[in-house]
């Protein structure tokens, strides 16, 4: 029976990886696309206004600007595979080295704000969820209330007047390499981590304490009880892993809003992160690095979002079998 | 489990059920239990002051129809009453200790090792995310504190008692793995894990087909018999009440109306409801299909609903025997003078004799049913509708699938022929997963045939165009199972029964709100009901405008998709009486689609027998039923719990397979309890003309006719 189902499982994460490589190619389609449409000649972008026809033309040339659109996109394509996503028009810097560079600060980021908005959400969730309608249940859906209402930028001015300019007890902005300085990268991550995960640990909160709610009246919790479990027990093996399972699709789903977020917390905290890139990026039309910059992100956000259906196929055994339900 | 087919059922010792029992063969005590819910509508009182009391070894079945109280009577016990119900007062009383007062960690002792608890819905009653035998070994643990190891040697026993085969594997599957009989043996499994002296099962069998009904049922006696534990089994079956229970309360409205041993409530019912809702199944059961198709007895009206205080007796608005002194109180329950082991809640018991339940038969007549399709009247001897190797198989293969080899189709519906005369009625019988509602939608082309024909009046339904369809639908009309689904829930009654003639283009804009009038009181409601929307409605109401909307085209043929099963007794009665007025005044022709044997054999002509998307036995009612020639047909009555003629029952065993895997040969041969050998796994069976019917078995075969006992089939 078990390696049956782990036979089922690989199946399922085979379909998912297929999917997920089809869904990149029209990721790469729609971004070249909109990026080589976009008005604005590039040649004229290098050289500025003043440069000569001839100049232009030659530049075109060299940059194969007048080939064909798809051609030009098989080639990009044909670079990105092979690790080459061509050369910043800003820069002059190669793309892949610039987002290699980036890459692990916005990580870092990104993974920190997760981890401060699952571990507080889930025992928040848990607590309020199980104390319905107490002062602690109250003070929980507040806090929570706020955070889904008020944007993330906002708490990040109020963490950097408080923590940096108040107290100055963390530093506003910048980015230590944690892998260098563990501490220094706790530090410098700690304000925009937390002004990030803000809303997803509000967002986690409310969902883990409605869906315990919601499982607490399962007919498996009443059969429970008319055995003898205890409340505890009720609540930690048998309600939570079932309650988990929607808030994990919400982790997912707001993955998305995660990275739009990054862009814009990047920039107040003037974090060197890929989010801080691609924005430079799009100001100065610097065509290569925006799709090279697009293209990481959604990579690494159809991969998370992966990982979090892979996961949920391991937490819900229902998942696997396909067809069934 | 064995494997032997027959099995008679046994009671405790008669002298145990009867009055004057020793009080410490008492178990159970419950007094004066009162338990309410608070709603936004007010305070319900869902058990109004229920007296019972329970013995060792004893079952006791808890009767009444939906709202009655039942459940909450019983979870009560446990005190496992969820928010927003609260036990207000009363004692339970379990030997010796008060339930009620008991600590927390106290009751979680309690239910961990003196109780059990069956329920109803075995789909959401286990974890989903834990493995069956963890859930078992979890309960083992609670009951005998046992290490870990110990506790999942003990749960494969367990789950090897329930009757789960290979048990030791089995026990690291998840639920959905399971069918629906075999999760309810686990949750059994569960409930026996501390061999508790008290067992309560809350509707056990009801979600379940009937031969996995009659399984659970063996098992649950069984069990009783080895562990020597009392059972309080809930349920809304008569039947089953009287196949396994020794004692009965039947329950109304929150109150314990009437209470003594099976034998003699059933045989001699003091309560005048109780005598109701014997009336309303005995007239099924005792049926013998058209010749004397005679209306059901029925009580009319529903049962009070149970907000604020009541000052008369709760039954009085439906009892054919109130008279003012009922309007005073609810009378309490009290002992039968005559009869020590009996209770009765009624001033007027001694009456209950004179108390006489009748229909009276209503004309239904609709004005316009004249303006039909021309020649519709005289059908000469012609079937109104016809089905020629009628198939439907799904595909449910996703793409990968498809192209890593040809996928088995899910044949649930495999070339079956029906044929339906005018003014004629023909059931389609059979398990959940035969195939018999998927044949119905196909019938009404509500999805799309594989292969086969389909004619009505010589029109080639499967052939028919978009136009021709819709034309088509007028004629053709179905009822579902689940009105309250079927029913938009933002629309009015008027709506719901004016749209299909909106859709239609049916009369003019006046008659249609003439015809929507004549309608609604043609299937019993009045036009007070127009504004009201489906959830203001009660279950029989809510069929009654299904069956409105279904008239408002006039059509011909109805399909009828389990019309009453999930529906009590007592309005079940009420809606068979009101399709039978209609059939009669209107010339309708039905498709009755039923799992429930006892109605299709009280309604219909004719009867089709179906398993595994195809018909292995069919003709007119009486020469299907009595005596039944076909194996699964057998069984499939044997199965129906109550009846007297029971004693032997065959229990078929396993479930119906996965029509995407049919068997070979003859599809029953796996459960038949009459297999010849291995001719039916080889070949299909054909067709055989006997005594008017149709048979699809070998047996029927002249070489075979010595295997029959023909003598134990009479
Ligand atoms: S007390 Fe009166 S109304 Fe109530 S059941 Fe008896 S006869 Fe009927
Ligand atoms: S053909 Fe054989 S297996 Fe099938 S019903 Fe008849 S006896 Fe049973």
């Amino acid at each position: 029976m078990r390696s049956a189902i782990d036979a089922q499982f690989a199946r399922y994460a085979a379909r998912r990886v297929g999917l997920l490589v089809v869904s990149l190619l029209g990721v790469s389609v729609v971004t070249f696309g909109i990026v080589n449409v976009l008005p604005g000649d590039v040649a004229l972008l290098i050289l500025g206004n003043r440069a000569s026809p001839e100049r232009l033309e030659a530049l075109r040339q060299s940059l194969g600007l007048n080939r064909p659109i798809w051609i030009r996109y098989l080639d990009w394509l044909g670079g990105v595979l092979t690790g080459d996503m061509g050369e910043s028009l800003r820069f002059g810097d190669p793309v892949a080295r610039l987002i290699v560079q980036r890459l692990p600060a916005s990580a870092f980021l990104a993974g920190a704000a997760v981890v401060i908005a699952v571990t507080v959400a889930i025992p928040l969730g848990v607590v309020a969820g199980q104390a319905r309608n107490t002062w602690k249940d109250f003070t929980t859906s507040v806090v929570a209330f706020t955070g889904i209402s008020l944007p993330d930028f906002f708490w990040g001015l109020v963490l950097i007047l408080v923590f940096a300019e108040f107290f100055s007890v963390l530093p506003p902005s910048g980015y230590v390499n944690p892998a260098v300085d563990p501490i220094g990268g706790l530090r410098h991550v700690a304000l925009p981590a937390l002004s990030l995960g803000f809303a997803l640990m509000a967002h986690l909160t409310r969902m883990t304490r409605s869906s315990l709610i919601e499982e607490l009246r399962a007919g498996y919790v009443r059969l429970a009880r008319s055995k003898g479990v205890s409340e505890r027990d009720i609540v930690y093996r048998h309600a939570l892993r079932n309650a988990f399972l929607p808030v994990l699709t919400v982790i997912g789903l707001q993955i998305g809003f995660l990275f739009s977020g990054i862009v814009i917390i990047e920039q107040v905290f003037a974090y060197p992160g890929l989010g801080r890139l691609a924005f430079q990026a799009l100001l100065n039309r610097d065509t290569t690095l925006i799709q090279g910059s697009v293209l990481t992100i959604a990579t690494v956000f159809m991969l998370s979002n992966l990982i979090v259906d892979l996961l949920y196929a391991v937490l819900d055994p229902r998942v696997q079998t396909g067809g069934g339900a | 489990m064995s494997n032997e087919p027959a099995y008679t059922r046994r009671r405790s010792d008669e002298s145990t059920a009867s009055a004057g029992t020793p009080p410490d063969d008492r178990l159970l005590t419950v007094s004066d239990l009162t338990t309410v819910f608070h709603t936004e509508e007010g305070i319900v009182n869902a058990v109004d002051g229920v007296d019972f009391h329970l013995d060792r070894g004893e079952i006791l079945g808890l009767v009444g129809e939906s709202g009655a109280g039942k459940s909450a009577t019983a979870r009560s016990v446990l005190r496992l009453i969820d928010d927003p119900g609260e036990i207000v007062g009363g004692r339970v009383d379990f030997e010796g200790t008060d339930v009620r007062s008991l600590s927390d960690e106290g009751l979680r002792e309690f239910r961990a090792s003196n109780t059990g608890m069956v329920f109803q819905d075995p789909t959401t009653t286990l974890n989903p995310t834990m493995t069956v035998g963890r859930q078992v070994a979890e309960a083992v643990q609670t009951a005998r504190g046992l290490s870990r190891s110990a506790a999942k040697r003990e749960a494969v026993d367990l789950l090897d008692r329930v009757g789960i085969p290979d048990a030791a594997a089995r026990a690291n599957d998840y639920p959905h793995e399971f069918s629906g009989g075999q999760k309810q043996r686990v949750i059994v499994a569960i409930a026996i894990a501390s061999e508790p002296d008290l067992l309560v099962a809350d509707e056990p069998t009801t979600a379940l087909d009937v031969t996995i009904q009659a399984q659970i049922l063996e098992l649950l006696d069984d069990l009783r018999e080895d562990l020597g534990m009392s059972i309080l089994f809930i349920t809304h079956d008569l039947g089953v009440v009287r196949e396994i229970c020794d004692r009965v309360a039947v329950m109304y409205a929150g109150s314990v109306v009437e209470s003594g041993p099976a034998e003699s409530l059933f045989s001699d019912p003091r309560h005048p409801y109780t005598k109701g809702l014997l009336a309303s199944i005995n007239s099924v059961d005792d049926g013998t299909g058209p010749a004397d198709r005679d209306r059901l007895n029925v009580i009319e009206g529903q049962m009070p609903d149970l907000t604020g205080t009541t000052d008369a007796c709760k039954y009085a608005d439906r009892c054919p025997g109130a008279t003012e002194e009922c309007r005073e109180a609810h009378p309490d329950l009290e002992p039968v003078p005559t009869d020590p082991g009996r209770s009765v809640a009624c001033y007027r018991h001694e009456h209950v004799g004179e108390m006489a339940y009748e229909y009276d038969h209503e004309s239904r007549s609709l004005s316009w049913q004249t303006d039909r399709a021309d020649g519709r009247g005289d059908a000469g001897d012609e079937p109104v509708v016809e089905t020629e190797g009628l198939v439907k198989h799904f595909d449910t293969s996703g793409p990968i699938e498809r192209f890593l080899g040809d996928p088995e189709p899910v044949r649930a519906v495999d070339g079956i022929d029906i044929e339906i005369d005018a003014g004629s009625t023909v059931g389609l019988v059979g398990e959940s997963g035969c195939g018999k509602s998927t044949a119905a939608r196909a019938l009404l082309r509500l999805i799309e045939p594989t292969d086969g024909s389909v004619t009505y009046r010589e029109t080639d339904v499967t052939a028919a165009g978009s136009d021709e369809l819709r034309s088509l639908r007028r004629d053709l009309q179905i009822v579902f199972q689940d009105p309250q689904s079927s029913l938009n829930p933002r629309r009015t009654v008027r709506q719901i029964v004016r749209r299909p003639m909106d859709l239609h283009g049916i009369g003019s804009q006046g008659d249609r709100a003439d015809r929507v009038a004549e309608l609604i009181d043609a299937v019993g409601l009045d036009t007070s009901h127009l504004e009201r929307y489906p959830h203001e409605l009660s279950g029989g109401q809510q069929q009654r405008v299904g069956i409105a909307r279904a008239l408002a085209v006039n059509p011909e043929v109805i399909v009828l998709d389990e019309p009453v099963s999930g529906l009590d007794v007592s309005v079940q009665a009420q809606i068979l009486n009101l399709l039978a007025d209609l059939q009669e005044e209107l010339d309708l022709v039905y498709l009755l689609i039923s799992h429930d044997l006892s109605v299709v054999e009280h309604v219909c002509d004719r009867v089709a027998v179906m398993y595994l998307g195809q018909i292995v036995e069919h003709g007119p009612t009486e020469a299907v039923f009595d005596p039944p020639y076909h194996p699964y047909t057998e069984s499939l009555l044997s199965a129906i719990p109550g009846l007297e003629q029971n004693e032997e029952r065959i229990v078929l065993e396993g479930n119906v397979p996965d029509p995407s895997n049919v068997p070979s040969g003859c599809r029953f041969h796996p459960r038949c309890p009459r297999k010849i050998g291995e001719v039916c796994e080889r070949e299909d069976p054909t067709d055989h003309a006997v005594d008017g019917e149709t048979i699809g078995c070998h047996l029927m075969r002249e070489e075979y006719a010595d295997e029959v006992d023909w003598g134990s089939v009479d």
